[in-house]
């Protein structure tokens, strides 16, 4: 998957997204970084196909994603989004099943067997038949996960999947991206720890006021002077032992 | 499915037929089994007549209209997110009444009138109710809604002060033509309804998750609103707007048999029927020779129901209000 110049403006606003051009290397996991407000999430949305770019293109497995139908382009990107809702009482293998939903036709019944793998692969076998409402934060979060996992996608998009979990299940996540990536799955990801996205990335793309300002393997990227001018704000890159580099957010005096 | 659900399905199945056998006796001239049985086999008697031309299209008439307003109940609470979004409750059911006394009084010489009206009226009310911000906000819905109904109910009145025909919602004097009418509309309609029951249980999700997996939201939701509104006013169109049913049934069969659409839109269908044959049994036995109209019953027992559902709260069973 990569971006031609693409440009987005939100209606009435200054924020978005301005010609950005890049590349997310197939079967690794990039991780999209910046400060608060400089289009990370809007990124995401371009890419998932809920926004249409205003300018420039985006193109997936070299053809352009306004070529694909709505049920095609589900068969190819599948998203986990940040805010799940759910409006009324859904068991978790019924919510994996509507991950399958882009391979039948809207009549046509989806048997809970169709699902077991991907409650396997995300440990949910026992909870088949849990009411999601009933399941931790860290749970529904592997539920949504699941739901994507159905769609067989070779591209997964996850905006700040970590927000709603503990250290413990963020490192859990991040190790499970990784092996997803290691299945050829292109994972895309937004993460507001800067430290948890240089750690468990292969790539990295910076953002700054809707502009991609770099991009790169992550130790190409840890220079304290780039992120500081990214985030506005003095940084610090110091080692700490038995984890290595880590990035510091001096706050201004 | 909830475990129980199948005993759940037994025992409205039972009720039913109980149920039925008690409204072939019952009426101004009580049939005692025997006398049922003459009636059943002596196409001669007096009973059979009673039976045959009287009672067999009364109660089948109320079985399909109870069966269809609580699956279009279903569908509204389904497409709508709302556990008390309704035909009745938001102005549909009034406005096809609307349209069909106007029609009475505009277009006598329309084919197939009545139906044709309160499919049009019905179709009115959910443009408007649907056109503004009401979708995105539950309790928008349901005072635009009440709004709706207050209005239609208010033309209504205006329109049949002046007029000879007015409509009282009862299954008093129905024909086998009426029965027929609607048989043929409410099984095509509840077939449609179980075939489409996995839709409602997507809309569960939101509108963008939904777009995620690629399902065209828009066909999926207007499709069970029309086949709602096609429900409900074709029961207008042949006896009346009738209130609750599809509020109190539909949110019951939750209770029952879990919160599956593929399980909820059958079971309603059953137990909605059930409903309006006890309701509309009961009122023509309680005061004979006079007689309390389906509508009347539904509201006194409809009323409380959905004042204590929403009083006592969230509860999953209960079905939160968001």
């Amino acid at each position: 998957m990569d971006c031609q110049h693409v440009s987005y403006q939100y209606p009435h606003q200054n924020t978005g997204i301005t010609d950005v051009t890049g590349t997310f290397p197939p079967g690794q996991v990039t991780t999209i970084i910046g400060p608060n407000g400089a289009g990370k999430s809007t990124l995401l949305k371009l890419l998932a196909h809920q926004l249409v770019a205003a300018s420039g293109q985006i193109t997936l497995a070299g053809k352009s994603v306004d070529q694909y139908t709505a049920k095609a382009f589900a068969q190819q990107v599948a998203m986990v989004t940040q805010h799940h809702q759910l409006y009324d009482d859904m068991t978790v293998s019924e919510v994996v099943q509507t991950g399958r939903l882009p391979y039948h036709g809207l009549l046509q019944a989806i048997s809970p067997n169709e699902v077991v793998p991907f409650l396997k692969v995300t440990g949910l076998t026992q909870l088949a038949a849990t009411h999601v409402q009933d399941l931790s934060g860290g749970q529904q979060q592997r539920v949504w996960l699941a739901a994507a996992l159905a769609q067989e996608p070779t591209v997964l998009l996850l905006d700040e999947p970590t927000t709603y979990l503990d250290v413990h299940y963020q490192q859990d996540l991040m190790r499970q991206l990784r092996q997803l990536a290691a299945t050829g799955i292109t994972v895309i990801q937004v993460l507001h720890d800067i430290n948890q996205a240089f750690r468990f990335s292969d790539w990295l793309w910076l953002i700054k006021q809707g502009r991609l300002i770099a991009q790169g393997q992550p130790e190409d990227l840890r220079q304290a002077d780039l992120l500081a001018d990214a985030f506005q704000t003095p940084i610090e890159i110091v080692d700490v032992p038995r984890l290595g580099p880590y990035i510091v957010q001096i706050p201004e005096a | 499915m909830k475990q129980h659900a199948s005993w759940w399905y037994g025992g409205v199945i039972i009720l039913l037929l109980v149920t039925i056998v008690i409204a072939l006796m019952a009426g101004t001239v009580w049939l005692g089994p025997r006398q049922l049985s003459i009636a059943l086999s002596d196409p001669g008697s007096q009973a059979f007549v009673t039976v045959f031309s009287l009672r067999v299209p009364r109660i089948l008439s109320s079985l399909v209209c109870g069966g269809s307003l609580a699956v279009a109940g279903a569908l509204f609470q389904a497409v709508f997110r709302n556990p008390i979004a309704d035909p009745s409750i938001l102005g549909i059911s009034s406005a096809a009444d609307f349209f069909k006394l106007g029609g009475a009084m505009l277009l006598p010489w329309l084919p197939g009138r009545a139906w044709v009206m309160a499919l049009l009226g019905g179709f009115i009310a959910l443009v408007i109710l649907t056109s503004g911000r009401a979708l995105a906000d539950p309790y928008r819905l349901i005072i635009v809604g009440v709004a709706l109904d207050a209005t239609f109910v208010g033309l209504q009145r205006l329109l049949s002060s002046g007029a000879t025909q007015v409509s009282h919602s009862t299954f008093n004097g129905l024909t086998w033509a009426d029965a027929t009418t609607l048989l043929i509309l409410g099984v095509i309609g509840l077939v449609a309804a179980l075939l489409v029951a996995p839709w409602a249980n997507y809309l569960k999700l939101t509108d963008a998750a939904l777009k995620n997996v690629g399902v065209p939201v828009k066909v999926i939701r207007w499709s069970l609103l029309l086949l709602g509104m096609y429900l409900a006013t074709s029961v207008t169109a042949v006896v009346g707007a009738i209130p609750f049913v599809g509020i109190v049934v539909p949110n019951v069969a939750r209770r029952l048999v879990g919160h599956d659409y593929q399980s909820v839109i059958p079971f309603s269908m059953l137990a909605g029927a059930w409903l309006m044959l006890a309701a509309d049994t009961l009122g023509r036995t309680v005061i004979v020779p006079s007689e309390i109209s389906a509508a009347t019953m539904m509201a006194v027992i409809g009323g409380p129901f959905v004042i204590i559902l929403l009083q006592r709260g969230r509860g999953r069973h209960g079905l939160s209000t968001r």
